[in-house]
């Protein structure tokens, strides 16, 4: 289970940043505290509020959410389309907050971008649109033939490769799209509805091709789109409400968190119902071994559940090493500040490398208040730890 | 980078119905600069075209003498004295174009203008008036200028000289001979006849003297041994300073210099070719803002794939370029077309001149270039964040 937990790190907190600093391997984009604003003086408004996230190689992230929720902000600003105004975005390894058109130019260079119109040159046959797209690279003209004519054929489309678009039907105009985006073989590949002009089986053919790709080349793949027909290509679903990333869920980790949670002493009260949403609204958080999960004095925001490795508890705070409690696999922690309103009573520090599985303050509430015999539960186990 | 898709082209020439009107507009302003220039150049060159055709290398001319046209004579006596100049030939010319009327039979009359030298040494050159040197010595003869207008009825290029029947200024006369000079924006045709004759023509010439004993233009003929500055030297101390010495560049000039900055006409001409520089700025505006405009899309898609500002830049400058040259092209022919037409019925010299080809070439690609910057602005606002 552990590769599936590696690739999937995010969170809506701050404390977050400091339990993995200096891990960057694998990633491809990273949001830290993003927040952005339309308009200026009275008319500004905030559209992003503070949202984190990690996206590795060869993943492919589903994003969703209600129109206005920021989704498509976010995207523009992970492709370097628009100015990173706060927080710290970066792509590739490159910080974007600050870069130069000229540099904002160069990074999406890297990036293959597909939009929900075509935008096809009419003025040029299918193979020539996706030259477009090869010749900011230097290829020799028999290289970019050889590629674009490969991804045109890969996209069923060998046939029509010297076609202009107005002799292409809606789908395949879509598809030189693709190829035109997929060509020079991007590290990211940022698409809006990709698959939204495309009937059922090209629509499936497209995003077969994203695994393939993602699986090959290691491709990064961040699309928005509302097909459920393929929601299930996504190794992770990102969903926005309000400019915040309100969940950011592995489908199968999710289930897996279920299952997890079933066997714990203290869940196995709840519904299967409130169990898998309990699981929905669970982040995955890593830390490495010393890192703080929580500081004693601190208020309590987030209730925590052991996924793998082992925490000491500091109940002296982190000079006291004296009264040490070890929690590990199944083991949970920060519920007593969260049930109490009362400040974290202790520092827990990670012994090994972690995982945890957190859960906000307000989805706590809400689970506990959704079953009473959850509730008991923990506070009866609260009492006896105590 | 290796060799690009020639988009400007494969944009340009996409739609061959549009390319069509795109190159009709182009065209037209190419047309538009064309006249104006042709009609500035034919003024020039047709006014000095008399100045060209007299065998000199320098001229002694009145000091107050503006233009050709603008009488301003000197006395028979600066001749006589140039001569004493050493190894010269100096000619007097008479020009009449203010008062002298010709009459065809059964018509009206019509101003002429009236050039008369000696016969008897050659001066103009000006072939039928060379074989005509002794008919031009008889009586009540002339040879006439065959780009004058149709008005004056003189005989076609088949028909003798000699079957024209008219009067010049109330008296018969018997042409001769012919030539072809020029007409211009002051003459409508041109007669050249002996010195004697135009005395009998134009006797009230000077106040009732003897209409010789002033002079329009003195011819001077350097002799092959003498040198041209020298001899202007020793003119310009030898007479007094109410007549001036020109060589023959400087008089051609000044002559231009006169329709170009002392009339009007010279002035309107300029401004017909701004006029038709900023209908062809706003013509070429409207066709390459178009041409973006529809491709908006598709700009901002290659914004976003990472093709820079200045690949934009280029790809307007050669849609430009291309934009000049298919409107040049057409342009320059039709002009051609319609010089040939206006010389034919005006006498003037439109005729295809590189000079003015070149800049009306130059400025139909400055006119392309300041559209592409204008349009520029479209381009540079797409915003490929608008896509998603």
């Amino acid at each position: 289970m552990m590769s599936s937990t590696e690739v999937i790190r995010a969170t809506t907190s701050r404390r977050f940043v400091g339990g993995t600093s200096g891990d960057d391997r694998g990633v491809v984009v990273r949001a830290r505290g993003v927040q952005h604003y339309y308009g200026e003086g009275d008319l500004r408004k905030q559209v992003l509020f503070d949202n984190n996230a990690d996206v590795y190689e060869g993943e492919i992230v589903i994003m969703t959410g209600p129109s206005g929720s920021g989704k498509t902000t976010l995207l523009t600003l992970f492709g370097a389309l628009r100015t990173v105004q706060e927080g710290s975005l970066t792509l590739l390894g490159r910080e974007l907050r600050g870069v130069t058109a000229r540099d904002a130019t160069r990074a999406r260079r890297e990036i293959g971008f597909i939009f929900q119109a075509h935008n096809l040159f009419q003025s040029l046959t299918a193979f020539q649109n996706v030259r477009m797209g090869l010749e900011l690279f230097g290829h020799s003209r028999a290289e970019m033939k050889r590629l674009g004519e490969t991804m045109l054929a890969r996209l069923g489309l060998g046939h029509r490769i010297h076609y202009k678009p107005e002799a292409l039907s809606g789908g395949q105009k879509q598809r030189v799209a693709i190829a035109r985006a997929l060509a020079h073989r991007p590290k990211l590949v940022l698409a809006d509805e990709p698959t939204a002009a495309l009937d059922g089986a090209s629509g499936r053919e497209v995003v077969t091709l994203f695994q393939e790709l993602a699986k090959e080349q290691r491709t990064t793949v961040i699309m928005v789109t509302h097909d459920n027909r393929i929601l299930d290509v996504a190794d992770r679903i990102i969903s926005m409400v309000d400019g915040r990333i309100k969940s950011n869920v592995m489908p199968q980790e999710s289930s897996v968190i279920c299952e997890f949670l079933r066997r714990g002493s203290a869940f196995a009260q709840l519904t299967p119902g409130a169990l898998s949403d309990v699981a929905d609204k669970m982040i995955v958080e890593s830390f490495p071994a010393g890192a703080a999960v929580i500081q004693k004095g601190d208020a309590g925001d987030k209730f925590y559940l052991i996924r793998e490795g082992e925490v000491d508890v500091l109940v002296g705070g982190i000079d006291d090493p004296g009264t040490n409690v070890a929690l590990g696999t199944g083991d949970y922690f920060g519920e007593a500040a969260l049930l109490t309103g009362a400040p974290r009573n202790a520092t827990v520090r990670a012994r090994s490398p972690v995982v945890l599985y957190s859960l906000g303050k307000d989805d706590f509430q809400a689970a506990i208040e959704a079953s009473k015999p959850f509730k008991e539960e923990l506070l009866r186990m609260l009492f006896m730890r105590q | 980078m290796n060799e690009r898709t020639p988009l400007a082209l494969k944009n340009l020439t996409h739609r061959p119905r549009r390319l069509l009107v795109a190159v009709g507009g182009v065209g037209f302003a190419v047309l538009l600069i064309f006249m104006e220039l042709g009609f500035l150049a034919a003024l020039l060159d047709s006014t000095t075209a008399v100045i060209r055709r007299i065998r000199a290398d320098l001229f002694i001319l009145n000091r107050s003498t503006s233009a050709l046209v603008a009488r301003a004579r000197f006395p028979r006596q600066r001749i006589e004295q140039a001569r004493a100049g050493g190894d010269v030939r100096v000619i007097p010319i008479h020009i009449e174009n203010a008062v002298a009327v010709l009459r065809p039979a059964r018509d009206k009359g019509y101003p002429i203008r009236v050039l008369a030298f000696d016969p008897r040494q050659p001066l103009f050159d000006l072939p039928g008036v060379e074989s005509a040197a002794s008919e031009l010595l008889g009586p009540d003869t002339a040879a006439y200028d065959t780009t004058s207008k149709a008005e004056y009825r003189f005989p076609g290029p088949t028909e003798p000289p000699g079957d024209f029947t008219g009067e010049l200024s109330g008296r018969r006369i018997r042409l001769v001979g012919r030539f072809a000079l020029s007409t211009d924006f002051a003459t409508t045709g041109t007669l050249i006849m002996s010195d004697q004759n135009f005395a009998r023509y134009f006797p009230w010439g000077a106040g009732g003297e003897d209409p010789l004993s002033v002079v329009d233009i003195g011819a001077v003929q350097v002799g092959p041994g003498a040198s041209v500055p020298e001899v202007r030297a020793r003119l310009e101390r030898l007479l007094p300073n109410d007549v001036k010495v020109l060589d023959k560049a400087e008089y051609e000039r000044n002559e231009r210099a006169f329709w170009l900055l002392n009339t009007p006409i010279g002035y309107i001409f300029v401004a017909g070719t701004i006029i038709g520089f900023v209908v062809g700025v706003i013509i070429c505006y409207q066709i390459i803002y178009a041409s973006l405009d529809d491709h908006m899309g598709e700009f901002a898609t290659l914004k976003a794939i990472g093709y820079g500002r200045s690949y934009f830049v280029g790809l307007v400058a050669c849609q430009s370029l291309y934009l000049s040259l298919f409107g040049f092209v057409p342009g320059a022919l039709a002009s051609m077309f319609l010089y040939a037409g206006i010389a034919k019925a005006t006498g003037l010299m439109v005729v295809f001149r590189p000079w003015v080809a070149a800049v009306v070439l130059g400025s139909t690609l400055l006119m392309c270039t300041v559209s592409g910057i204008l349009a520029m602005r479209r381009l540079l606002a797409a915003d490929p964040a608008s896509l998603f």
